[in-house]
């Protein structure tokens, strides 16, 4: 009997349970594409890793420094179970139209065609015939790149511009994406042999070694670091399982994280919906329940028919939302790839989805049992006659005869003031949607209109162009390019690799570190004086601000002391800023530094660098596009935030639609004969609707204004947890109170719109059949 | 010489029918009638005669099938919604058997919810409300209190005051007394013929025939038409002979 309850309970209020199931199929797509993401990606990363027999950690040292007994030593370290090594070239090459702009990057180049049994490579794509110049990219150059096979792909050194053809696409699993800012490239045989033999002095042995199993990377590291150092080995390149994988798969993180952020918040307002509608609905059927007690029906048999379409509409929302987002899981795997450099299938997940039914099912059960169980209390007689604690009026708030103003406008007030639960909650619901709208905005205002917060923190120094000068001309373009009334600055600035506790790490050198357009010092100051050092986030730990510390290049060593404390997310923080004396203090050659350009507002780059290369061409070695590389960034990451900001946007509208409807249908039910007598007594239709959204509105808009006021205080909070996950500390993102609020006046008007046509239904109903229809 | 009556409301070839799905229900059809200024009309009939749904048709609150009304000279028929909200604010009062006086406000709250939208301004409207509870026996502290707090009778008489608060050429009563016990009831209808005698244009619907003694006119509604129309003009309140020609017409009606 309590079925046929149960299905009236349905059937009766059919609406509000299709928009708490929309509700529940939103929160089910993003927990279960976060809970894929965490069960599969991890799991097709490492099965990746060792069905390519990878390292677990790969050096690279100059070939002319190898010795014959080298391998039998490392293999001979406790910590280690196997060791590989091969010759390659390591350079600083620059990649031509690489996403439509110039890419300066480490890279080492491979022999494909020698056998290995570690670091093996898995080929993708490969071209029927393979030319003279071919060769073979990682799946992220290939891709982030825009370079399919058969394409040209130009690597400039130096002087000199190598044009390949891409012969095929391969994926390994050595190397990290652009931000270890170490990659990859693989030549057949011959053509690599011939690329060798003009780069000798560039050539290195890399070693590569699989640990013992439960062997700690730090450890290992730590052992192979003092092994190369006590045999005066310079390390050039290091490459661990761990910060590979850390950085593969960041943005894959921070989209769980989000993912989970998100599905929370929605989860969040949609069981604070459903408890709303419980405790409104044992209101309106008071009359019902008493008549099925007084029949004999017991308290947890009527909790049952409250409560149990509530978890089945839950049940079905959410496997269907777990279906719908195995649909969306292509694209975002797709997506990941790109960032990840590896190609992996997300499958359908049986623990996902167990997990899924069971975190919505017990919460949804949790609160409609709490919100249902006051009907075990209720007595039959005071239920028929529909006598409820909760329907006691308490106060007569704003009595039209003592208190001033308009009585229409007192009206409003008096319905925002006797429905404070209901104002409570969209109080809640709109405040907690807001902190969603207000993260969203203010990532747009940064990737959008200032381009630059963004751009600045996840990147190093971003000047215009830079300029590659010739050694003997370096004084006479820094003169001139000073007398150019369309450059702002100019500053020398180079990068190099040093070494700190035996491990390799990029140096930023600049002549004043004052004048650079990205402060990446986040603690203390940047190195001034020759002898002064910041060290990057990830020997925060180690050292403190005023100490000293041994830094190595190759056999020279110099000891600095610590000033500041530097980010570089692309480096994991593994970084450290010299004073260009300082840095030559550690190069027994003269450091030939590049030129940072930095023009006046509105000049045109292009006709810069044209005008540059005509007068100096023969004076320069290269120059780059440094504002071009800056927009392709920009642009890829415009994209993903607007559709971030969209999808936002999108939902919050959604849920704020479906928490409306329920909100509203609950109100004119419940104020059906209330509005019934306004109808009767002169009351129009717009008056009425206005009432009606009176009661709500204001503090439904009220908490997003608040909530967006308060978003100078929480999202920068949100900015900092968000980017110091990925590695920078310190972040350039601003906060616009004119954002915050243009959104916020958005959402207010979205909402008054929904809340419009929402309250429509007033029109239709005439006063005399609202009076007749108790 | 009699005077010639003002008419207030004239309605023409009424019909009104409720469809439910396939089925369809006739509650009146061609009926006319003329209700006139001053009179104090009490509609009377068997059950599910149909007087509450002539009544409402008469005020604008619900609509006719077919037909037409002419109220003051204005065709409401021809009224959208929102017309009619304005047309029963600035010429009509309703009073209720359920009294429907809005819960969460006092008893002066309630009709100055309503006087709000007369065309005086808040302190009129006050004074004139205060002037009304004193009239309808309500003290002050009463008229502070909710609904629920006092007696039917009491609630009856505040939804008389806010029925009358923007002085509406016609009060529609919908069985006013049904809810309530005698002596209630009396003095519900002490305050009807009050207001009557001081020229109000009254219409109620009643099936007692002690509450159609207030009235001056009766009108009997039967078979889906205006079966009797009974004058009471010549008859003093209180009358026997009133009661005794009241009795006569019903009996003739078959009640």
């Amino acid at each position: 009997m309590i079925q046929s309850q149960l299905f009236y309970n349905l059937k009766k209020d059919k609406g509000s349970y299709i928009s708490f199931g929309i509700v529940i199929l939103i929160t089910a797509i993003m927990l279960n594409l976060a809970l894929v993401l965490v069960f599969q990606v991890d799991r097709a990363y490492d099965n990746k890793f060792e069905a390519l027999d990878t390292a677990t950690i790969n050096v690279c040292i100059p070939q002319i420094q190898d010795t014959d007994t080298l391998k039998d030593d490392i293999k001979a370290l406790e910590s280690v179970s196997e060791v590989e090594c091969r010759e390659a070239v390591f350079l600083e090459a620059v990649v031509k139209d690489f996403r439509g702009t110039d890419f300066s990057m480490n890279t080492v180049f491979y022999n494909k065609d020698e056998s290995r049994d570690m670091n093996k490579l898995d080929i993708k794509e490969e071209s029927a015939e393979s030319t003279k110049e071919s060769i073979y990219l990682p799946l992220y150059v290939a891709s982030f790149g825009e370079f399919g096979l058969d394409d040209e792909i130009i690597y400039e050194i130096g002087d000199k511009k190598h044009t390949f053809l891409v012969s095929g696409v391969l994926e390994e699993m050595q190397y990290g994406n652009y931000g270890k800012g170490l990659m990859g490239a693989y030549l057949p045989k011959s053509v690599y042999e011939e690329f060798a033999s003009e780069y000798e002095e560039h050539m290195v042995t890399e070693y590569s070694i699989i640990a013992n199993d439960n062997t700690e990377i730090n450890a290992l590291n730590n052992e192979i670091s003092s092994l190369l150092e006590e045999k005066s080995i310079t390390m050039l390149t290091s490459c661990d399982k761990a910060s590979t994988k850390d950085t593969r798969t960041m943005v894959c993180n921070l989209l769980i994280l989000v993912l989970l952020a998100f599905a929370l918040v929605i989860l969040l307002v949609s069981v604070f919906l459903c408890k709303f509608r419980i405790s409104n609905s044992i209101e309106e059927d008071m009359v019902n329940m008493g008549v099925l007690k007084a029949l004999g029906y017991t308290g947890n048999m009527i909790i049952g028919s409250v409560v149990l379409p509530y978890l089945m509409v839950t049940l079905v929302a959410s496997l269907f939302g777990v279906i719908a987002s195995y649909g969306i899981l292509p694209s975002l795997s797709e997506l990941l790839t790109l960032q990840a450099g590896f190609s992996f299938r997300l499958l359908f997940d049986i623990k996902g989805f167990i997990c899924v039914e069971t975190i919505l099912v017990f919460i949804v059960t949790v609160f409609t049992y709490t919100a249902a169980k006051r009907i075990r209390k209720l007595q039959p007689i005071n239920a028929i006659r529909g006598n409820s604690e909760g329907k006691a009026i308490k106060k007569n708030y704003f009595p039209l005869e003592e208190t001033h103003g308009n009585t229409k406008l007192l009206l409003v007030l008096k319905q925002m003031f006797s429905n404070g639960k209901q104002n409570a909650l969209l109080f809640g619901v709109s405040f907690v949607l807001t902190i969603l709208i207000a993260f969203a905005s203010t990532l747009f205002y940064n990737v959008i209109v200032e381009p630059n917060n963004f751009i600045s923190t996840l990147s190093e120094e971003m000047p215009e162009i830079v300029i590659y000068p010739k050694e003997q001309h370096e004084a006479t373009i820094v003169s001139d390019l000073q007398s150019n009334s369309d450059i702002k600055t100019v500053l020398k600035y180079t990068m190099g690799t040093v070494n700190i506790d035996d491990v390799p790490v990029t140096v930023f050198a600049c002549e004043d570190f004052s004048k650079v357009s990205n402060d990446l010092c986040y603690l203390g100051e940047n190195p001034d004086e020759k002898n002064e050092i910041a060290l990057g986030s990830s020997f925060e730990g180690k050292y403190k601000l005023g100490e000293q510390i041994e830094i190595q290049n190759g056999d020279i060593s110099c000891s600095y002391e610590i000033t500041g404390f530097v980010q570089s997310v692309n480096y994991q923080g593994n970084v450290c800023e010299l004073s260009m004396e300082g840095y030559a203090a550690l190069n027994s050659e003269s450091i030939v530094p590049s030129l940072y350009v930095y023009l006046q507002d509105g000049t045109d780059v292009e006709s810069l660098i044209a005008d540059i290369e005509e007068q100096h061409g023969d004076m320069i070695s290269n120059q780059v596009n440094y504002q071009k590389m800056t927009e392709t960034t920009q642009e890829m990451y415009a994209g993903i935030t607007s559709i971030i900001v969209i999808v936002i946007f999108v939902l919050t509208i959604l849920i704020a639609l479906f928490v409306l409807y329920i909100v509203i249908k609950t109100l004119l039910v419940q104020r059906k004969q209330e509005l019934g007598i306004y109808k009767a007594i002169g009351y129009s239709n717009w008056q009425l609707m206005v009432q009606v959204m009176g009661s709500f509105l204001p503090s439904s808009a009220l908490a997003v204004l608040l909530s967006s006021g308060l978003g100078l205080v929480y999202v920068p909070q949100m900015n900092q947890f968000i980017f110091q996950t990925i590695g920078a500390m310190k972040n350039n993102m601003e906060v616009s109170f004119t954002f915050l609020m243009i959104f916020a006046l958005i959402q207010i008007v979205v909402n008054f719109i929904i809340s419009i046509s929402l309250t429509k239904p007033i029109k239709k109903i005439s006063a005399y059949a609202l009076i007749k229809e108790d | 010489m009699a005077v010639e009556k003002e008419i207030l409301i004239s309605a023409k070839n009424l019909k009104k029918e409720f469809r439910m799905g396939d089925t369809s229900q006739m509650i009146f059809e061609n009926l006319s009638l003329d209700i006139y200024k001053g009179d104090f009309t009490v509609i009377m009939g068997a059950s599910g005669a149909g007087k509450s749904t002539l009544m409402y048709s008469l005020s604008g609150m619900d609509r006719p099938t077919e037909g037409s009304i002419i109220f003051s000279d204005k065709e409401i028929t021809k009224y959208n919604d929102d017309k009619l909200a304005i047309f029963r604010r600035e010429s009509c009062g309703f009073v209720f058997q359920q009294i429907y006086l809005l819960e969460k406000m006092s008893l002066m709250d309630n009709v100055l919810t309503a006087g709000a939208l007369g065309k005086n301004n808040k302190k009129e409207v006050i004074q004139r409300a205060k002037e009304l509870f004193e009239l309808v026996n309500i003290p002050a502290v009463t008229q502070k209190k909710f609904s629920t707090q006092v007696s039917g009778g009491e609630a009856q008489r505040a939804g008389i005051v806010r029925a009358i608060i923007n002085n509406p050429e016609v009060v529609f009563a919908d069985e006013p007394t049904g809810a309530l016990n005698s002596n209630n009831s009396e003095a519900v209808l002490n305050v009807f013929t009050k207001i009557h005698n001081e020229g109000q244009s009254i219409i109620m619907v009643t099936h007692d025939k002690k509450t159609a003694l207030r009235g001056n006119r009766i009108l009997y509604i039967k078979d889906g038409q205006i079966f009797g129309d009974c004058s009471l003009e010549n008859y003093k309140e209180a009358n026997k002979e009133r009661e005794q020609k009241l009795d006569e017409f019903l009996a003739e009606m078959g009640w």
